[in-house]
């Protein structure tokens, strides 16, 4: 029982800096909706909008002329659209995987960054929801591919991936979102308390659910969120092996892969993390967070992104080998293609970015090296975009019939889809930076000293093993 | 509120109604729950009726801005109903064209009046129901809405009365001076309306001259038979035949001769030809084919041993094997000829002799069952050394057959026209052709042009000679006019409209007749004429009847001659005409395969059909071997080690290229198997005035093209130009082996290896053996009588099948390697069926065109100067296990109870999935609303029968589902009952698809694989039989039929 050791002993620190109380905790997270926002907000919000216009007139011309305004073709029938799709997916893992896996291994660290990633898994799944919306050739039927009964009797196919990835999405972001909703009903509740004004006293109130933090409150909300841990878990690991399914379980050299799933899912926890690095330093930064999100959190975070980096790395390895090993000529062919063909510069991108960048982290001195880590973990959300235009484009631009062969360029109406998508995350990401606690005050407050009953007692352990109460219980950092 | 006393009721049921009415009707509204009358005050801005007024507007308004998308038709009756005409049901017209100079039989499909598709003639000698990709087209020019539909007199608007007015004068001035000053242009034509036109025209014009220019000439073929035989002659080649003993033709040398696509009478050649090399037993024979040319052609596609040559040098070598033929016996070669070729074997390089000398062995191993063909390029002795040839063999009269030219008038040619012209011509009347754009450089025709003073020009568009013509006239389709044709062998065939003029023009002949001042003129009158003037009055109105019927012309048939060949004149020839020497560049001229000599330069099919050589859509380029482009410095040895991995070299660079005639820059690509120091220059394209899909496109060559270097000229200079252009290619020269492994697609074999092993192409591409987990559908089983698939079942218990029912229907395709020449029509007959959109050339740089059918064409072999080509027609494979079906979310693509693979085009919303998943990369997505630029004219000509595709919608081959469907429904209504049991009419072999009614060589073969009776059946069995990328799994059920070459044991 680890966790229980005195600090002391263990040689750790606690996850707040010393000399934090209760309230500054709450003061710390609370103000930033309180007080004015601060010019850069003002400055990143402007940009972010704009670029989300421009969004929403490509959708519009896209709608209008048709997906030939981008540069898919035949054979490149997916390209940027279905990378775009992946990405954000990817990205839209980690919140999931923080929130329920690390809470489900008592991993309390996680308490400073889950309402941050979960607020970008959602936002994410959103990016990623409207990318197979826009990319079908007659978006206004999309409903076919719902199972609705209608005049026709008919069903769509179940036997097809791209409609469990309908389920598999749409369940992962409605589990995502209650899960962040419940979570944030307690500080909704502080922010109600607090509010000064009418608007926001109605608003969180509302928002609230007359939160009044009573015992029986706080019991049900224990469970709610034990419960949704647990259901969100198994998603973690679904999701992304659905989304592989559209690879893997197609005929394609270079997708037919029964790695795809593990492979996929670790990819997707790797850009998640670097996604919430990247996010957190400048939140942490702008608004000065520096007593709730620690150096060690970061660090933690690098040691995941080194792991799971690794395991990519491993993959990419793994499949070169099947391909050989295989003894398929098709496959071959697809593997060296995509280290030596037209799209080398993508493949070596994706190994320089995903494979050598996170090994840098094995040294603490860089996993600790703030400036460093930011850029790294953009580089590896560069490279895991590398990684799915390479499956995606490579493979599906040499398959087997010469006679078929092609390649693909980008139009502008790409990288205007692209970047309006970034455009779209960033605007909501910001305005949740506004008005939303971005780091659960409730949560923070249990892995505190103060929150420990026990605090400067030692050697007992014959505790309750009641879950709530376990997690009520004074905390530190674990790996 | 008031109430006054005028408002109260004068009969009242209450006294406080009478007192105060609104409050009554209040109580008594909330008494029984029922709306008496209005909850609200009268002064409110809404009360009930308002309200009912503002919702009724509103839902009128959005039910009837639902409306808009909606286009309106008007459905009319008809007032006078058509002959024959049933809604729905389309006639058969048979007809007649002419195609490059000959006779063709067509058979037109015609919906409801309106002509959509054409065919051939099964009843035609020349085509035997076969058509190849111009004629194919030839439907799409009908309804070009940039066709001329209006006379014009310089600049102004004119009118035919205007015109016939003038003529009528001028005609009387001119007959005062014999017609002297009065000169007609026009292409070869073999029709005997035009013959009858031209003695009406010589006797009423005798100092008059009728001119003949066709850019892609037969000059050459009608001088060298004239030399050989002392009179024209069509040399007419029968290939074919299959028998015991073999094709008729076993060895056959083309010496710069595009046989199978280019020459005259190709279609014929193209059957004979793949009759033999259908081979279906072991024991079977097969001809083999020696080509000797500079570019590699169709023709060269499919040759056994193939030499590349430069132009002028091809004589030599025709002379070279001339000699060795001498020499071997059983060859009776007249000695004039023998002693006029003595020493060119030795001549010929040191490397080429044993090839030379392997094939004369072969050729005289076979007289009388071998040919000898020169092509159009090649100067006229050159063709009479090959009909010397032939003679000597004992070919003459078994496998070339010399029917009298049919067009048999002296030939007047282009240069004399101009001479007069420059003198000042009267006037000179062009009946069709495009001498401005088409006329050697040198002869500078457009400036002769204007010396002219009155010059007169039918043609389908205003073109390039129409700006240049004081007079314009619009000329007729040739399913809008009467017609009549001669085919190579002399066959006559009547064409009849099937439209009224669209644009009001006339018929180039018409035009003739009126000029020559024949009264009857008219279409009708005149070939109804010329019918009766050739057969006469017996029965007259019954034979036309039938003539009219079958297309062709119930005639004795003209037999062919045997002609005694002039050895000493052809020994005269050789030796005056000394073979050229070898050195320095030299340009080759080709008919483009897309718009031939840029008369279908108008025709966007045509446009985007890939070259079957080049694949290049959208233009044309320069082509050259890799070692000339090496020697230009436009190729590195680092761009031949990217080819070996790439397959592909850059291309595209501009080279300035002058020959006696002027210089042109044209961009230019390399093409493995092309002679050294030869550049090839494809005709037919860089038109300035081709309406908006052929002006601009590709560079006219034309500019260097000399009067005395028709075919080819020497003494070239090549040099590189500035820039490089972007050359759109459908496919790169990526061959099936290099770095992408040994793939087993387009699967050869020798005929020994073949004998040795029937099936080494199933070795090559096993099928995996191993049993699937579930159950296989079973097409024996009678089909269902319901819809077959689960479907919405209205009855309480399914109906079961009929007890002893036959089996279903099992669609299927043979696919036969071994005689598909590549020649495309299979692409164009296919668009014209189900109505497939052109992209243009920017979307196909995209890789978005939409063609169901694609040739693929690869390389065999390392060495690039001496490649084999394997040809391999890919539509949708129709696959029992198809990746596609499972993929697509909504089930928009799902297999038929007869195993096809069908597109239900209103379920589909584009997910492109099915595209990914298919190995073989068939489906056609339309990214972009391809139909919705089509200008409503051209819309006439889409197949009614075929769903036009929007934009978002995935499409590929159905194996023509609408011709199946069309075909039970006919065996439907022939399905008897007999002593109360159910005679079905099953389907038989009157069902094909669109391309394999359209393929010259019958490389498609089309049925059911449940009627052991079958063709396609019987195909679908031999044992050379394998399917593509087998491996996979796919089951599909088009099945290939490896392709077995025939190469000389000895030369190999």
């Amino acid at each position: 029982m680890g966790w229980r050791k005195p600090m002391e002993q263990l040689d750790e620190q606690y996850l707040v800096s010393e000399g934090t109380s209760l309230a500054d905790v709450t003061e710390i997270v609370s103000k930033v909706t309180e007080q004015k926002a601060p010019r850069l907000w003002w400055i990143l919000f402007g940009i972010s909008t704009a670029v989300t216009g421009i969004l929403g007139l490509t959708i519009a011309y896209l709608l209008w002329t048709g997906i030939g305004i981008w540069g898919n073709n035949s054979p490149v029938a997916w390209a940027w659209d279905i990378t775009n799709f992946v990405w954000w997916i990817g990205i839209g893992h980690a919140g999931t995987l923080i929130s329920a896996v690390l809470y489900l291994f008592r991993q309390y660290w996680r308490t400073a960054i889950n309402r941050f990633s979960e607020a970008m898994t959602i936002f994410a799944v959103i990016c990623a929801l409207m990318f197979p919306t826009i990319h079908a050739g007659r978006p206004w039927f999309l409903y076919f591919s719902l199972p609705i009964p209608n005049q026709m009797n008919m069903w769509p196919n179940f036997k097809s991936p791209l409609l469990w990835d309908v389920f598999a999405v749409s369940t992962y972001f409605t589990v995502s979102l209650l899960f962040w909703y419940v979570g944030l009903v307690p500080d909704f509740a502080t922010l109600r308390d607090r509010a000064t004004n009418k608007i926001r006293k109605w608003a969180y109130g509302f928002v609230a659910l007359g939160w009044r933090g009573s015992n029986r409150h706080w019991s049900n909300y224990e469970r709610a969120y034990l419960i949704l841990a647990a259901l969100s878990t198994p998603l973690v690991l679904s999701v992304h092996s659905v989304v592989s399914f559209d690879f893997a379980t197609s005929v394609e050299p270079g997708w037919h892969t029964t790695i795809f799933p593990p492979y996929f899912v670790a990819g997707a926890v790797f850009s998640g993390f670097a996604m919430v690095m990247t996010l957190l330093i400048i939140a942490r930064t702008v608004y000065g967070m520096h007593d709730l999100i620690r150096i060690r959190h970061l660090e933690l975070m690098n040691k995941i992104m080194l792991t799971t980096g690794s395991l990519v790395g491993y993959a990419y390895a793994m499949e070169f080998f099947i391909a050989w090993y295989s003894g398929n000529p098709y496959e071959r062919f697809v593997f060296i293609n995509r280290a030596m063909g037209d799209y080398w510069w993508a493949y070596w991108s994706m190994i320089t970015c995903n494979v050598i960048s996170p090994q840098f982290f094995w040294f603490k001195k860089l996993r600790t090296n703030i400036p460093f880590m930011f850029v790294i973990s953009i580089v590896i959300n560069v490279g895991m975009w590398f990684e799915r235009f390479v499956i995606i484009v490579t493979s599906l631009h040499h398959d087997y019939l010469p006679s078929a062969w092609g390649n693909f360029s980008p139009t502008v109406f790409d990288v205007l889809t692209y970047c309006g998508s970034l455009g779209l995350f960033f605007t909501a990401f910001l305005l949740f930076l506004r008005w939303f606690p971005m780091i659960a005050i409730a949560e923070v407050k249990m892995v505190m000293p103060q929150a420990d009953p026990h605090l400067g007692h030692h050697g007992h352990d014959d505790h309750d093993e009641d879950e709530d109460a376990m997690t009520a219980e004074p905390a530190m950092a674990e790996e | 509120m008031s109430t006054t006393t005028d408002d109260r009721p004068k009969i009242w049921r209450s006294l406080a109604e009478k007192v105060d009415p609104r409050r009554a009707e209040r109580l008594a509204s909330e008494e029984t729950g029922i709306q008496v009358g209005s909850l609200l005050p009268d002064n409110t801005l809404v009360n009930r009726r308002t309200f009912l007024a503002i919702t009724g507007a509103t839902t009128a308004t959005v039910g009837l801005s639902g409306c808009i998308r909606r286009p309106e038709e008007n459905i009319l009756p008809y007032t006078v109903q058509p002959e024959y005409a049933q809604p729905g049901i389309p006639l058969h017209f048979a007809s007649s064209t002419s195609h490059r100079g000959e006779g063709v039989g067509l058979l037109v499909e015609s919906h409801e009046g309106r002509p959509t598709k054409i065919e051939g003639n099964p009843s035609h000698p020349m085509n035997a129901g076969r058509t190849d990709a111009h004629l194919q087209a030839r439907i799409l020019d009908l309804y070009d809405n940039e066709r001329s539909g209006r006379v014009r007199h310089g600049e102004e608007d004119s009118s035919w009365a205007e015109f016939d007015a003038w003529w009528r004068e001028k005609a009387a001035e001119l007959e005062g001076t014999r017609g002297a000053g009065l000169r007609i242009l026009m292409p070869p034509t073999a029709s005997p309306s035009v013959d009858r036109a031209r003695q009406a025209f010589a006797a009423r014009f005798p100092a008059a001259t009728v001119h003949t220019w066709s850019p892609v000439t037969e000059d050459s073929s009608r001088v060298g038979t004239g030399l050989a035989f002392s009179q024209s002659h069509v040399p007419v080649y029968d290939l074919g035949g299959t028998s015991a003993a073999g094709p008729r033709a076993k060895v056959i040398v083309a010496f710069d001769c595009d046989l199978l696509a280019g020459e005259r009478g190709f279609l014929n050649n193209a059957r004979g030809f793949a009759d033999g090399r259908r081979v279906h037993s072991t024991d079977a024979q097969m001809n083999r084919l020696y080509v000797l040319e500079s570019t590699l052609s169709v023709t060269g596609m499919n040759a056994d041993h193939r030499l590349r040559l430069a132009p002028s040098q091809v004589d030599r070598y025709m002379r070279g094997l001339a000699e060795k033929l001498s020499a071997q016996s059983g060859v009776q070669m007249p000695p004039a000829v023998a002693r006029a070729v003595e020493g060119s074997f030795d001549a010929l390089p040191e490397a080429h002799r044993l090839w030379i000398e392997k094939t004369a062995e072969d050729l005289a191993a076979n007289t009388g069952r071998s040919v000898v063909c020169a092509g159009w390029r090649q100067p006229f002795h050159v063709h009479a050394l090959a009909h010397a040839i032939n003679v000597a063999l004992g070919n003459a009269g078994t496998t070339v057959h010399y029917y009298p030219e049919p067009d048999a008038a002296e030939r007047h040619g282009l240069g004399d026209l101009v001479e007069a012209m420059q003198g000042g011509l009267d006037t000179l009347i062009i009946l069709g052709g495009n001498p401005v754009y088409d006329a050697p450089a040198d002869l500078s025709f457009a400036e002769a042009l204007a010396n002219v003073q009155n010059s007169v020009h039918l043609s389908s568009h205003v073109d390039e000679t129409s700006t240049g013509c004081s007079w314009h006239l619009p000329m007729a389709h040739e399913l809008e006019a009467w017609g009549d044709h001669f085919g190579l062998d002399g066959s006559y065939s009547l064409q009849q409209p099937l439209i009224a003029p669209l644009r009001g023009g006339r018929a180039s002949h018409e035009l003739f007749a009126l000029v020559a001042g024949i009264r009857a003129w008219r279409g009708y009158n005149l070939v109804r004429n010329t019918f009766r003037e050739r057969l006469g009055m017996a029965g007259f109105e019954r034979s036309w009847r039938r003539a009219l019927h079958s297309g062709v012309v119930d005639a004795p048939p003209s037999r062919p001659r045997a002609p005694a060949l002039q050895d000493s004149e052809v020994a005269a020839a050789l030796s005056a005409h000394a073979p050229a020497a070898a050195g320095g560049w030299e340009a080759v001229f080709i008919p483009s395969y897309q718009t031939w000599d840029g008369s279908e330069a108008h025709n966007p099919w045509l446009l985007e059909m890939p070259d079957p050589v080049t694949k290049v859509v959208w233009g044309n380029v320069a082509y050259l071997s890799p070692a000339s482009a090496t020697e230009l410095g436009l190729l590195t040895p680092h761009d031949f080690e990217r080819e070996e991995y790439e397959g592909s070299f850059p291309n595209g660079w501009v080279l300035d290229i002058t020959t006696s005639a002027g210089t042109v820059s044209i961009p230019a690509i390399v093409i493995p198997g092309h002679a050294d120091q030869v550049v090839t220059l494809p005709l037919g394209f860089g038109r300035e005035l081709a309406g908006r899909h052929g002006s601009g496109v590709g560079t006219n060559v034309y500019t260097v093209r000399a009067s005395d270097a028709l075919g080819f000229a020497t003494g070239v200079e090549v040099r590189r130009g500035v820039g490089q252009e972007i050359v759109v290619q459908t496919q790169d020269h990526h061959s099936m082996t290099t770095i992408t492994g040994d793939r087993p697609l387009a699967i050869d074999a020798t005929l020994e290896q073949y004998r040795e092993t029937p099936d080494f192409a199933q070795w090559r591409e096993p099928t995996p053996t191993l049993s699937p987990l579930w159950t296989e559908v079973d097409y024996s089983q009678p089909r269902p009588s319901a819809q077959g698939g689960r479907t919405y079942q209205p009855y309480p218990t399914p109906r079961e099948p009929r007890e002893g029912a036959p089996p279903r229907y099992k669609w299927g395709m043979v696919l036969d390697l071994s005689s598909c020449t590549g020649c495309s029509a299979c692409i164009i007959a296919c668009q014209a069926e189900n109505n497939i959109a052109i992209v243009g050339k920017m979307e196909v740089a995209r890789g978005r065109e939409m063609h169901w059918m694609r040739l693929d064409r690869y390389f065999v072999g390392d060495d690039l100067n001496d490649p084999q080509v394997a040809l391999q027609p890919v539509g949708c494979q129709q696959c029992e296990e198809a990746p596609c079906e499972n993929v697509c979310p909504v089930a928009a693509t799902a297999h038929s109870p007869e195993g096809l693979n069908d597109m239900a085009y209103n379920r589909c919303i584009g997910t492109r999935y099915c595209q990914n998943n298919c190995p073989y990369k068939v489906r056609r997505f339309n990214f972009l609303d391809w139909h919705g630029q089509i200008p409503s004219m051209a819309r006439m000509v889409f197949n009614p029968n075929v769903t036009v595709r929007m934009r978002g919608v995935m499409e590929k081959c159905s194996y023509c589902v609408q011709r199946i469907q069309a075909a039970r429904i006919a065996a439907r209504r022939l399905t008897t009952v007999v002593d109360g049991e159910i005679q079905e009419h099953r389907i038989g072999e009157e069902l094909v698809s669109a391309c394999a009614q359209a393929c010259p060589s019958g490389a498609i073969t089309f049925g059911d694989f449940n009627d052991l009776e079958s063709e396609a059946h019987r195909m679908a069995h031999l044992d050379q039989r394998y399917s593509l990328l087998a491996a996979v799994g796919t089951q599909p059920r088009t099945v290939y039929l490896g392709k077995i070459r025939n190469p000389n044991p000895e030369m190999v």
